[in-house]
């Protein structure tokens, strides 16, 4: 049972927020910094491309790594194959000295849909070094099963294209994966409006991963509060026990009570 | 003169009278195509200026973030062996010639990295016995060592020679077919190597076969008519997603203004119908790159900025070199680093955004977009050769 404790548990590591923030997108560091305190987030990805240890106002790591209670995790953003993730995973643990990585691999640059072949690559490889691998996937539940086999700490199956603002649309595999996975699942991608993180934790997701929703939004630092609220209602909602749905009216005065 | 491949022609889509609910359509379609573009480029479009952008800022805005990436060109040579008739730095025009050599390619490089950039383009003309293949990848060698994203703007090659490149450091290939009208091509490109137009038009996906990673294409606005070009940009892109799947494109909106020599575009695009064509490719190609260069003005480029286009070079100078020496910047900017009066008879076009990085910078934050000088890692080269 995922659900027995209210903390989100990756890799020995426990988290009292269910909401993991992107930092890309965002007009300026400042905006970046007060929607990641207004979420309540404890965990961030940042892609080692946006690393710059040379020019202190374009780097992303720096201000992040100075955040207290945030966990920085690097993600291999803008690698095309298994060997380069794994090259900028270790390069992104030297320095961020952080052991969580996500692993990002979308070998097509403008659709940015992930590779499942050389993620599993990947990720087996970088678990077997001792990283907290957290993949990145497609919505595929035999995927997520050999993930976990090979020791992944977490599945992150996509809702919908990364910036689209598509939502939930892998729900039914999405259910799959939930149903089966001994590791946490965390939706990653998709996400627009925060009733979407809410019926995503409605639905078992242990947590849920933003980053166009608030960047994009008017207001960003006010969208990732909203989208701390959503989180936590529908973990609340799912803890408390959804009644359970029926196609048929459930009547009050029950046609069949003269059966004893 | 050859037909243009059935992948690249344009024609079916020309000249079809689009009217203003075809332009409304176009504005709302899900999957837009050579049709879509087609009625977003028509007159009937210019009234849609202002929903056009809305709907471009939005879509620049999901796939990019409020984010600007930023880049600067190095001009390597001036030599040319080309006879392009709109251009400063074609073989006949007088001229004083110049190539670095790699002791000022470094000290040019260290300039330019000092100043924060991570993303470098390096020029040169057409092949030439000053800037052939050797000359070029040292150079880039040389740039790998200190950027992380190293592109080049330079002749067309084959593909052995690409990969050779790849190898040095190289990431990323800009080539511009120019225009996609081959009769207007061959009149324009009078002799040389660059008179063939299908060499040149294959060697993007030359590059892409050969391993380099981006691959930026674009049409000289002032050819040739602007929808024909347009629309076939429009295909040659969409054709090399589909061949290299896993190549970044992006497009760039070069305008021919006032070149050395006095060339008069015969199809002249004023800025209406430049930012009609810069909407009109966010709104058909939503998650390609679109790059606005420093031959637009200041003000023009400011108002583009995060609404159709994601990436801009600033502070360039589009003589050889010119970093640590001055260059073609108008001794009017307020920056100080104008002590050299411009060399325009130097320079393959004249500047028209003659700010520097801090104010340029400065702007966009005012606009609330980042400047982003780093989107990319040496780490993900196939080379082994990464920034020191």
């Amino acid at each position: 049972m995922k659900h027995e404790t209210g903390n989100l548990k990756l890799g020995g590591h426990e988290f009292k927020s269910r909401l993991i923030l992107g930092t890309g997108k965002f007009s300026d560091t400042e905006t970046m910094i007060k929607a990641i305190e207004a979420s309540g987030t404890e965990l961030v990805t940042v892609a080692l491309r946006r690393f710059n240890r040379e020019k202190p106002s374009d780097d992303l790591c720096a201000p992040l790594a100075k955040l207290k209670n945030i966990r920085l995790m690097p993600n291999t953003s803008g690698a095309m194959n298994a060997k380069e993730a794994v090259r900028a995973a270790q390069l992104g643990r030297e320095l961020s000295g952080s052991p969580f990585v996500k692993v990002e691999i979308h070998p097509n640059p403008h659709h940015l849909m992930p590779d499942a072949i050389e993620t599993y690559l990947a990720a087996k490889e970088l678990a077997a070094d001792g990283f907290i691998v957290l993949p990145y996937i497609p919505a595929d539940p035999v995927l997520a099963k050999k993930l976990e086999d090979v020791g992944c700490a977490a599945v992150m199956p996509l809702g919908a294209a990364i910036g689209s603002g598509g939502g939930l649309s892998t729900v039914d595999m999405i259910r799959l994966i939930i149903r089966d996975s001994n590791i946490p699942v965390i939706v990653d991608a998709g996400l627009r409006a925060p009733s979407e993180a809410a019926r995503a934790m409605e639905m078992g997701c242990d947590a849920v991963l933003v980053n166009s929703a608030i960047a994009a939004a008017r207001n960003p630092v006010d969208m990732a509060r909203a989208f701390a609220l959503g989180v936590e209602t529908g973990y609340a909602a799912r803890q408390a026990g959804l009644m359970p749905k029926s196609d048929v009216a459930v009547a009050t005065s029950p046609l069949t009570s003269f059966l004893k | 003169m050859r037909p243009l491949p059935d992948w690249l022609n344009p024609e079916p889509w020309l000249n079809r009278n689009f009217s203003a609910s075809d332009v409304a359509s176009a504005l709302g379609a899900e999957s837009p195509d050579e049709s879509t573009l087609a009625a977003l480029l028509s007159p009937a479009a210019a009234d849609f200026l202002e929903p056009m952008a809305t709907r471009a800022q939005a879509l620049t805005r999901r796939h990019f973030g409020r984010t600007i990436q930023l880049y600067v060109p190095l001009y390597l040579s001036s030599w040319c062996s080309g006879g392009c008739a709109y251009c400063g730095f074609a073989a006949d025009r007088r001229t004083d010639r110049h190539a670095l050599d790699f002791a000022s390619v470094e000290k040019e490089l260290n300039a330019i990295h000092a100043m924060g950039f991570e993303e470098i383009l390096l020029l040169t003309g057409e092949r030439s016995s000053q800037a052939d293949l050797d000359y070029l990848r040292e150079c880039v060698r040389l740039a790998a060592r200190r950027f992380h994203n190293v592109a080049i703007e330079v002749f067309p090659m084959a593909e052995t020679e690409y990969r050779s490149l790849t190898d040095a450091g190289c990431t990323s290939v800009t080539l511009y077919q120019e225009t996609y009208h081959p009769e207007t091509y061959d009149r324009m490109h009078r002799w040389g190597p660059k008179k063939d137009f299908v060499q040149r038009l294959d060697a993007p996906a030359r590059a892409l076969a050969g391993g380099l990673r981006f691959a930026g294409l674009g049409a000289l606005l002032g050819l040739a008519d602007p929808r024909y070009d347009m629309l076939a940009l429009y295909r040659h892109v969409r054709h090399l997603q589909k061949t290299y799947w896993q190549a970044g494109l992006t497009v760039s909106f070069p305008r021919i203004r006032h070149e050395a020599g006095g060339f008069v575009p015969p199809h002249p695009v004023d800025e209406k119908m430049l930012a009609q064509i810069i909407f009109a490719f966010r709104i058909c190609l939503p998650d390609v790159p679109l790059v606005l260069s420093t031959r637009e003005g200041a003000a023009f480029r400011d108002g583009m900025a995060g609404i159709g286009v994601n990436k801009m070079s600033i502070a360039s100078k589009t003589t050889v070199g010119g970093y640590i020496t001055g260059g073609s910047r108008a001794p009017a900017t307020t920056d100080g680093e104008a002590a050299v009066p411009p060399q325009k008879h130097e320079s393959q076009f004249d500047v028209s955004d003659n700010r520097g990085l801090e104010e340029f910078c400065a702007m966009l934050r005012a606009k609330q977009l980042e400047p982003v000088f780093k989107n990319w890692d040496g780490v993900y080269r196939s080379s082994d050769s990464f920034p020191i």
